[in-house]
């Protein structure tokens, strides 16, 4: 956990120069099954690991359950059974990024958390509708040829 | 709104409220006797007086006007005396009363939910003016009153020609402002009081005419013809005032009139309209006089006194809190206490011998018990301002429906939950509209022919008993129907097995089945066929169970059990597996032990158990909640015979843990979406050692395994 946070202060010390800009906006990265996401640190509250997840009966497979984080109970969604994906067993590196979407705060479960990106929004596109999944809209195609997917956190939580 | 208005806003509403509060109840207690006490009158004057000063700061002035005419009303009374009123005359005020806190709360509600307020209110403020004019006219003033009617229009006349109307032309105030209110802005009588009551907080001297502004609508003609004239004694005194009317609303135009000069080269011109005046009315400058001479003078000193009288009327030792920041501390003391547990049995501590550490550790458990203690104790308040209420319910139903009922009140002062408390004052409202309509006989023969007092009686009752606090309305009216109740429930087609088998308790319990009402016809006050449906639904939310009891013909009770916390509750903390779970003890018949032998079938394969002389159904929450590793034979596990409202059921687990009180977390509300509460899942507390259990609910849980099946 100490680890993670050393390498995002550290990108946050690199970056910090250039990102007067209005349209620079901070993401952090994560993987899950071999997909990278950003997700604004707007929405970011901390990244935690090796907690222990309380499951809940009688709800969709990818409530994993809840967490008491300091006295407060956080729901926790698996990204990997979100998207319909095998579940891969958690570990001791597997974290939970906890984000706080409106009014809400929740926990997800991703395989391991990448890196902070500076990134222009203008460069921001949204992804082909036919090529569109759930939770995902819009996307990025960085210099070193890898694509980041933008997580649409209303849509995490929202129901249908 | 900024913030500082903000907070003036919410100590407005919060005081006013509760002026209207203490109000209502004055006026029920005062009408028992169907008499106002000099100190009623007095504390009402008062409490109107600061409903309409408050109210005119924020410039609600609705809410300003009515408060300022009761006022008025009151004042009228207190000078001379609630003796002078007849019993006729009384009954009216308290009627009108009664009408006036109701619409000031209407308007206040208004407030409160950011609607414009009503801009006319003239019909309301007539009412309040007509019985003023009433009372006044009965009485040996009556006279006078009609000369200072007639005075004004004469001087106006007479001073019209003049450059200053007669009443106002003294040596002694020789400046004048001459004020015009904006054309049809409406009540120009009480802006131009309005106006005074602003000068006269500059402490300046000056007289005003029409004088009798105050009392008098008619004078509204006046000011729209004439203009509204004020007589100051300097020029700097005219100087400021002009800025006061700059400052006021509604104001076309003034002008500024300095009759000094004139006064010495024409000193003749006033005199003769001062005698054209009176003239025609030879005792209107002394009726004129005298009246307004006396609220002029008695206003000042009144206003001064009041503000020490009304610091008094407010409790010293009493502060009122934002109800989230109570729920902040709350929360942390929760907090505090299980840290502390997590602290004092961590596993680094294990097997060592700490003297020391346990001394302090049990000082310190002894500390955040009494924290915790206090800090619900901050929440507890009594039922009594919700109970009051009901009083102004029967009252108000007593002179409708045309029945006499008493309604008698015990155990007011007990205390539970503020969420709690607001939360029952619907249901209650229902409750007892519900026994004032359909449980007392609609004929006083009817009683007299049953052997009953003729009054009527409701009983509203409060009492604790240990972790709940249970309340029940009472009345002693002609009691349920079974059978018509029955019938009427067969009609509307809510039965869902033969009518024979219905018990009487079934039979009450279907009273309370969203769509039914006995009664035959919409009254204003119950009957929708809503009611004890909503009634229900309130309760349960609440954690509470309601419950109908009646004799045919001797009269029916309601009671309502409710946890005089939702905060913290005492919890069976048990495991299945891994899981821990929290049952409320309260739902806890017993825990036993059984064999694979004692499980019988049902005809559709289900397990059963006897228990008592009767069969109940088996429960496996480990089958229910799909847990892994659980223990699958009875034998190897607990049964706990549970029950709440009519769901009774022994629930297989694996083992009991033990019996704790928990404080109690509401689950996430993204959760809601998954319905799991109908899982059976209603809340969730944290352990000492950190980890998470969650608290079933009795009754949903046997409601799941019936959908599971």
């Amino acid at each position: 956990m100490s680890q993670t946070i050393t390498d995002i202060e550290r990108v946050d010390e690199f970056s910090g120069e250039d990102s007067s800009s209005g349209s620079i906006e901070r993401f952090l990265t994560f993987t899950s099954d071999n997909i990278t996401f950003g997700v604004s640190t707007n929405n970011v509250i901390e990244i935690i690991t090796s907690y222990k997840i309380r499951p809940l009966p009688m709800v969709p497979d990818y409530i994993r359950g809840i967490i008491n984080l300091r006295g407060q109970v956080v729901p926790v969604i698996d990204i990997r059974l979100r998207m319909g994906r095998p579940l891969l067993e958690y570990t001791d590196s597997t974290c939970i990024i906890i984000l706080s979407i409106g009014e809400t705060s929740v926990g997800i479960t991703v395989d391991f958390v990448a890196q902070v990106l500076d990134i222009d929004r203008e460069d921001i596109c949204p992804i082909p509708v036919s090529n569109r999944q759930e939770l995902s809209s819009s996307m990025i195609h960085l210099k070193d040829g890898s694509v980041v997917l933008f997580l649409d956190c209303e849509q995490l939580i929202r129901q249908y | 709104m900024d913030n500082s208005m903000e907070g003036l806003l919410d100590t407005y509403l919060f005081e006013t409220n509760s002026l209207l509060d203490s109000l209502d109840e004055l006026l029920i207690n005062a009408e028992k006797t169907a008499d106002f006490s000099e100190d009623d009158v007095n504390e009402i004057f008062r409490s109107m007086h600061t409903i309409k000063g408050s109210s005119a700061m924020l410039e609600f002035n609705s809410l300003m006007e009515i408060a300022h005419h009761i006022e008025d009303l009151f004042f009228y009374i207190r000078e001379n005396g609630i003796d002078s009123l007849n019993s006729e005359h009384k009954k009216d005020l308290f009627n009108l009363m009664f009408k006036s806190t109701d619409k000031l709360r209407e308007e206040i509600q208004k407030v409160e939910n950011n609607e414009p307020l009503e801009d006319n209110i003239d019909s309301f403020v007539t009412e309040i003016n007509n019985l003023l004019n009433k009372i006044s006219n009965k009485t040996a003033d009556g006279a006078a009153q009609t000369t200072a009617n007639t005075a004004p229009a004469a001087g106006s006349q007479a001073g019209a020609s003049a450059a200053a109307p007669a009443p106002l032309s003294r040596a002694d105030m020789p400046y004048l402002l001459h004020v015009y209110f904006e054309d049809g802005c409406g009540m120009e009588h009480l802006r131009a009081f309005m106006l005074i009551n602003s000068l006269q907080e500059t402490d300046m001297e000056f007289a005003y005419y029409p004088e009798d502004i105050d009392t008098n609508p008619d004078t509204d003609e006046t000011i729209i013809d004439n203009g509204f004239y004020i007589a100051f004694k300097t020029e700097a005194d005219l100087e400021n005032a002009a800025k006061v009317v700059d400052g006021s609303q509604h104001i076309r135009s003034y002008e500024m009139v300095d009759n000094s000069a004139s006064e010495g080269a024409n000193e003749e011109p006033p005199a003769p309209a001062v005698q054209a005046a009176s003239a025609p009315a030879p005792d209107a400058p002394a009726a004129s006089q005298a009246p307004a001479a006396k609220p002029a003078a008695s206003q000042a000193p009144a206003a001064k006194k009041k503000a020490p009288a009304s610091h008094g009327a407010v409790k010293q030792d009493l502060i009122s809190v934002n109800l989230s920041k109570l729920d902040a501390l709350v929360a942390i003391v929760g907090e505090i206490v299980t840290t502390e547990s997590m602290v004092t049995s961590s596993p680094d501590l294990q097997g060592l011998r700490l003297d020391n550490f346990t001394k302090s550790a049990r000082q310190l458990r002894k500390l955040t018990d009494d924290l915790q203690d206090i800090s619900m104790s901050l929440r507890m308040v009594s039922v009594s301002g919700v109970f009051q209420k009901m009083n102004r319910i029967v009252r108000d139903m007593k002179q409708a429906l045309n029945k006499d009922v008493r309604l008698t009140i015990i155990g007011e002062n007990t205390e539970v939950d503020k969420t709690i408390v607001d939360n029952i004052s619907d249901p209650l409202m229902h409750m007892v509209r519900n026994a004032m309509d359909h449980g007392i006989e609609e004929n006083v023969q009817d009683r007299i022919d049953a052997g009953k007092n003729p009054q009527g009686e409701i009983i509203l009752s409060a009492t604790h008993t240990g972790s709940e606090v249970i309340i029940s309305v009472t009345d002693d009216g002609r009691g349920m129907d079974t059978q018509a109740i029955l019938a009427k429930a067969e009609r509307n087609g809510i039965l869902v097995k033969p009518p024979e088998d219905y018990s009487k308790k079934e039979i009450l319990a279907l009273l309370m089945t969203p769509g039914f009402s006995t009664n035959t016809e919409v009254t204003e006050y119950s009957g929708r066929g809503v009611g004890l449906d909503v009634v229900k639904k309130n309760v349960e939310s609440i954690g509470g169970v309601i419950n109908i009891t009646s004799e045919f013909g001797k009269g029916s009770c309601m009671t309502l059990r409710i946890p005089l916390t939702l905060a913290i509750a005492d919890g069976m903390e048990i495991s299945v597996g891994d899981s821990i779970f929290t049952i409320p003890i309260s739902d806890i018949r017993s825990s036993f032990k059984a064999s694979e032998a004692d499980i019988v079938y049902d005809p559709s394969g289900h397990e059963i158990i006897r228990r008592m002389d009767e069969f109940y159904p088996v429960i496996r929450l480990h089958e229910l909640y799909g847990i892994q590793d659980a223990c699958t034979t009875i034998d190897d596990g607990i049964l706990m015979w549970l029950e709440s409202g009519d769901k009774s059921y022994c629930l297989f687990v694996d083992k009991l843990i033990g019996e704790q009180q928990v404080v109690v977390k509401p689950l996430p509300p993204y959760l809601q979406y998954f319905n799991i509460k109908e899982a059976g899942i209603s809340s969730c507390t944290i352990l000492g050692n950190g980890n998470i259990s969650i608290i079933l609910d009795v009754a949903s849980v046997y409601n799941a395994a019936q959908n599971m099946l």
